[in-house]
């Protein structure tokens, strides 16, 4: 059976990758399995310069969900390329470089300087919600996600992912504005914002106030909003949201997505991407299919 | 191997508000070392993702003791473990209490705080150990007799002098550092407790170790989301993990507020 896919160019052993900021940079996780094995890693957000993060509380749990808000805390892009990279690297692993930043300036600086290393995929994040400045901001309307794109693409020599926020009115729109910027895939989606108010002591439970809303809870939304994405893009699209088993992952490629990544679940299941790879081998299996790309866009309307 | 299934043997009150979770630990489990902690799946249902991270009352002969606090619905749930079931944890996990050179050891808990120390004294029980025990009242007591079995001299106080010393934990632990009794404090409870300690510590030059606790994700170092904040260089400060650095940290680490 194959479970390779080719995103943008690259090839992936599966179509399973790990999310940003879930998983570090893979280290953890590499006590538990080889990461290499997985179809790629998207590291934790980097950013130009260090990052202190939010104070805490930065996690809380929600119904089927979690609510965080770590604010993009990062040794930054430098400590990045001469620590970490080297060895996820070495395992063989693809490596999807998420990165952040506060003006276009800081992302045309980091596309330049993350295409001078050995990454596979950049994965420019204009869809954080916990930072004061940029991120999201750049993420929410058509018109700002076709500008960045646009001129990040000037400076990238790598396969450019835009990730997208899913707090917007209408996800088409600004799955087009990212194609017509040039983006060559989009990934989504990102956390959408919420909050949760300890009622005893009458303050928010997160120090940011609102934070950003992942798991299963979101699972839904996310399925309709790549669906909506895939429907309006000729590039690929990554799907995100909530994925915990093999059955997840295959409803996301039906709705059109190359390939998905896991997030949430690594944080209460260290093996979740493997089971997830295993889980939709066993979906393939059982469906005759030969071919893991044969289930990508092959959702049936009639 | 860290994620293991462990059977549970039993599950008994501790006290009015706390519960002993015994669990058999199966073969292969690594050795935990006191202040190290397990981070324990929610049994029954996907609703609950996060697993709780729960400090380790004791260790011996394969089986773990947790002392577990029915705060919510996922350590009350926890809790209604039947003998026989299995619990999904990661063990062990964390940065524990170090006795390094300590041959007379000062142990200040408060509330649930006191379930790690109860470990801790068992382990280092070769030294000289004295606890002061803080809890909110009388029907609230758990792990003294335990641990003045390991040898130990326990003073116990209460918020409302239903038992013990009527007030703080703070009061006892300040005459001991004065007399020069204790070369060591292994510190875990609510943070006011701590920050005092940390206070009363670094004041009278006696090292001690603070066990932390935070809102927490994967348990591993790799979420980033259970910091605490710490002295950094030149005055400034950063974060640490309270999964992976610590949850014990050196007392003069700890930027508290």
């Amino acid at each position: 059976m194959n479970m390779g896919v080719n995103l943008c160019g690259v090839e992936l052993k599966n179509p399973v990758i790990a999310a940003s900021g879930t998983f570090g940079f893979g280290r953890e996780y590499d006590e538990f399995y080889d990461v290499g094995s997985l179809g790629g890693i998207s590291v934790k957000g980097l950013t130009r310069l260090p990052r202190l993060g939010n104070p805490p509380h930065r996690i809380t749990e929600t119904p089927s969900g979690v609510l965080n808000s770590v604010g993009l805390q990062n040794p930054g892009v430098e400590a990045f390329i001469e620590k970490d990279l080297p060895w996820l690297l070495e395992k063989g692993a693809v490596v999807v470089a998420n990165a952040a930043g506060s003006t276009e300036d800081d992302y045309c600086y980091m596309a330049e300087r993350l295409s001078k290393t050995g990454i596979h995929i950049l994965e420019m994040n204009i869809s954080c919600p916990n930072v004061k400045e940029g991120g999201v901001a750049f993420g929410t309307r058509p018109e700002s996600v076709y500008h960045i794109t646009k001129a990040v693409r000037a400076h990238c020599a790598k396969p450019l992912m835009v990730k997208l926020s899913p707090n917007v009115a209408d996800i088409a729109e600004v799955a087009r504005a990212a194609q017509e910027g040039g983006a060559d895939a989009i990934s989504l989606i990102n956390t959408l914002t919420g909050m949760a108010v300890d009622v005893r002591t009458r303050r928010p439970v997160l120090a940011n106030v609102v934070g950003g809303l992942s798991g299963p809870a979101v699972r839904p939304v996310a399925l309709r909003m790549c669906y909506q994405a895939a429907e309006a893009v000729s590039i690929p699209v990554v799907g995100m949201g909530g994925i915990e088993t093999g059955e997840d992952a295959a409803a996301f490629l039906l709705v059109g997505c190359t390939a998905v990544q896991v997030g949430t679940a690594n944080l209460h299941n260290p093996y979740a991407c493997p089971e997830v790879v295993r889980g939709l081998e066993a979906v393939c299996a059982q469906q005759g299919v030969q071919d893991v790309r044969e289930l990508i866009g092959a959702l049936r309307l009639d | 191997m860290k994620r293991l299934t462990a059977k549970v043997l039993s599950c008994a009150p501790l006290n009015a508000e706390m519960g002993l979770l015994t669990l058999a630990l199966p073969a292969g489990a690594e050795a935990a070392v006191p202040g190290q902690f397990a981070h324990i799946a929610v049994p029954g249902d996907r609703a609950h993702l996060l697993r709780r991270p729960i400090s380790l009352y004791s260790v011996h002969d394969g089986i773990l003791e947790l002392g577990i606090a029915a705060k919510g619905e996922g350590t009350r749930r926890i809790l209604q473990a039947k003998p026989g079931e299995e619990i999904d944890l990661l063990y062990p996990l964390g940065r524990g209490f170090d006795k390094g050179a300590m041959r007379r050891i000062a142990f200040v808990g408060g509330g649930i705080g006191v379930a790690p120390l109860r470990f801790a004294m068992e382990r280092f029980a070769d030294a000289q150990c004295r606890a002061v025990f803080g809890f909110r009242s009388r029907d609230l007591l758990y792990a003294v007799e335990e641990c003045e079995k390991t040898g130990a001299s326990v003073t116990v106080c209460t918020d409302d002098g239903s038992a013990g010393f009527h007030g703080l934990v703070t009061g006892p632990l300040e005459e001991m550092l004065r007399r020069g009794e204790v070369d060591g404090v292994m510190a875990c409870g609510p943070t006011p407790m701590l920050r005092a300690v940390q206070a009363l510590a670094l004041r009278c030059g006696v090292p001690a170790q603070l066990s932390l606790e935070e809102h927490m994700g994967c348990g591993l170092g790799a979420c980033l989301t259970c910091n605490c904040k710490v002295k950094a260089k030149d005055g400034e400060f950063g974060y640490k993990r309270v999964c992976a650095d610590g949850p014990v940290f050196p007392a003069e680490e700890v930027v508290f507020g």
